[in-house]
């Protein structure tokens, strides 16, 4: 019953993504024109929204569970923050070397090489910490931030609001030539921290039972944390960066079905997928034609809800 | 039967181990466990215990000696075979994770691909949980989770169990409860199980017992040759008497110094 209204709400919302909003368009009587709006303009960004937030779904649902911390949301490990930072680099030195992909790419290289700076933070001697990945992450996006805040504060740069508006999350620049590398990326992540869900069921009953239970305590975290930066990666650079769906998607999840890796991170998948889309639909739909970014929007319609569960239930960690 | 033709399924040899480089902090020792014992180790707070129980499991690396797990060295077993012979639960277990006790329970599934010898729901019932399955392991009495963590290791069917303190912060009832499902467990599944105790009076019921003090073993063997007033004495650091009662069961009996 549950999978069933799952299935009718993501599917509501990808129709009325698709084909009502802003304006209606009746995908059995096409013109050229609404065929083309369909295809290049609202197809590509459906699909981005669900990428997106089906990764920061996941790879929230992932974090919380490697760090035993309900506070935890994947931009807190820097990754999107040094994203931002090489991103913003790329606009106000105006370098474009690689046309219209220069932001999602230079985006992705920041968050490549803040994953693996964050990583070696955690990783001593054979031992992958998680409260070193915790500390080194939030130490690292405090700094990527003062230099992007520098950045912005002295440029005189004329795509400076592109680089601000894309901190809030544009999927505006959805276009299809991004989706197969983010496809890519969301989908190897996704496939690990599957693969590995028990091994986190395990981990979160601590590492010593996770030894007994038969698992290479720190070879499954750093595959954890590989997935959870594959994920991350590839949503910051196909949108920018939209809060709150990593944080609190997770946590309303496993209100509704437990704590279970094996079910959570899918559903988590799903309903951020499902939740950004409609965050999208929402944004571009209401004051239209001006947008709403996402992110304000996510935020906007989640939080109320999160604080009624919270009175409602317990939370992970308490 | 004698112990001597039972099979030896853990043996520390010589075994040493130091946190920190110049202080050793468990030092020579030996201990031999073999199939189907039942053994409390007794120590003071600090005195190694949990240490010793962290080395037989493979937690922690010895840095001098050998531990043995039926014919091998323990550290040559894969994570997932060691796992099918040898299952520790540490003490605190407090841990806020809304698990149900079904999903934590079937979780002693992993180390296997095959179906197990008894279902999730018979190591359930088995540790009388029956009724609580579906309920949340954050919403169970110490004594209830202890028993799902129980449950746990029955489905992952180790023939050894090395429990840390398992009777800490319990009632006196749920001790009691705690002991007799671990010896009912031990009768019928033939299971061997150390654990580390604080409680002397308990330590009497065992069939045997090891004494600590500073990662060395003072004594091995029958409760009523090993706590004897000297050597507890030496452990605890107290005067304390075993008595015993008309009935002939033991019991303990604290100096007027304390």
């Amino acid at each position: 019953m549950k999978t069933f209204s799952v299935i009718v709400i993501v599917s509501g919302i990808f129709i009325a993504s698709l084909f009502f909003f802003p304006e209606t368009i009746n995908p059995f009587a096409l013109n050229a024109m609404e065929r083309d709006i369909l295809l290049y303009i609202r197809l590509p960004r459906v699909i981005v929204a669900i990428l997106m937030g089906a990764a920061l779904g996941a790879s929230g649902a992932v974090l919380q569970g490697v760090l035993k911390n309900p506070l935890a949301d994947p931009y807190i490990l820097g990754i999107s923050s040094g994203a931002s930072l090489t991103a913003a680099l790329g606009i106000l030195t105006g370098i474009y070397i690689f046309g219209q992909f220069s932001i999602p790419l230079t985006a992705f290289a920041g968050a490549c090489i803040a994953s693996l700076m964050v990583g070696a933070f955690a990783w001593k001697s054979g031992r992958f910490l998680p409260d070193r990945l915790l500390l080194a992450g939030v130490g690292l996006s405090f700094l990527f931030y003062a230099v992007l805040m520098l950045l912005i504060s002295i440029s005189t740069h004329e795509g400076i609001r592109k680089a601000v508006l894309w901190l809030f999350g544009d999927l505006s620049i959805a276009d299809w030539s991004m989706i197969p590398y983010g496809l890519i990326f969301i989908t190897a992540g996704l496939f690990i921290c599957l693969s590995r869900a028990r091994a986190l069921n395990a981990l979160m009953l601590g590492d010593e039972l996770a030894h007994s239970l038969g698992f290479s305590v720190h070879r499954e975290r750093l595959l954890l944390f590989i997935s959870i930066a594959l994920m991350t990666s590839a949503s910051v650079s196909l949108g920018g960066t939209v809060g709150f769906i990593g944080l609190l998607v997770p946590h309303i999840v496993r209100f509704l079905i437990g704590a279970d890796n094996k079910i959570l991170i899918p559903l988590s998948a799903v309903c951020g997928g499902a939740f950004l889309c409609l965050a999208d639909l929402i944004g571009r739909s209401v004051m239209s034609p001006m947008e709403i970014p996402s992110g304000i929007v996510t935020a906007i319609i989640g939080s109320p809800y999160f604080l009624y569960l919270l009175r409602k239930k317990d939370v992970l960690g308490s | 039967m004698s112990s001597d033709r039972k099979h030896i399924i853990l043996e520390l040899d010589n075994v040493g181990f130091r946190y920190d480089r110049h202080k050793p902090f468990v030092r020579n020792l030996s201990l031999s466990v073999h199939d189907g014992e039942f053994i409390g180790l007794l120590g003071a707070n600090g005195s190694g215990k949990s240490t010793i129980l962290k080395l037989a499991s493979g937690i922690v690396k010895p840095s001098e000696g050998r531990i043995r797990l039926w014919d091998k060295d323990l550290q040559w077993y894969k994570n997932k075979d060691r796992a099918k012979l040898l299952c520790y639960l540490p003490q605190l277990l407090d841990i806020g994770i809304p698990f149900k006790v079904k999903e934590l329970v079937s979780m002693g599934l992993y180390p296997y691909d095959i179906l197990p010898a008894i279902t999730v729901n018979e190591a359930i019932d088995m540790v009388g949980l029956g009724e609580k399955a579906d309920t949340n392991i954050t919403n169970l009495s110490g004594g209830e989770r202890r028993r799902a963590f129980i449950a746990m290791t029955l489905l992952q069917g180790a023939g050894l169990l090395l429990l840390d303190e398992p009777l800490a912060n319990l009632d006196i009832k749920y001790q009691l409860e705690i002991l007799r499902l671990l010896r009912e467990l031990k009768e019928k599944k033939n299971i061997s199980i150390i654990m580390a105790l604080h409680d002397i009076n308990i330590a009497l019921q065992f069939e045997k017992v090891v004494l600590i003090k500073e990662g060395a073993i003072l004594g091995f063997g029958k409760p009523e040759e090993v706590l004897t007033g000297d050597l507890l004495k030496e452990a605890f650091d107290v005067n304390i008497r075993i008595k015993k009662q008309e009935s002939g069961e033991a019991y303990i009996s604290y100096g007027i110094d304390i």
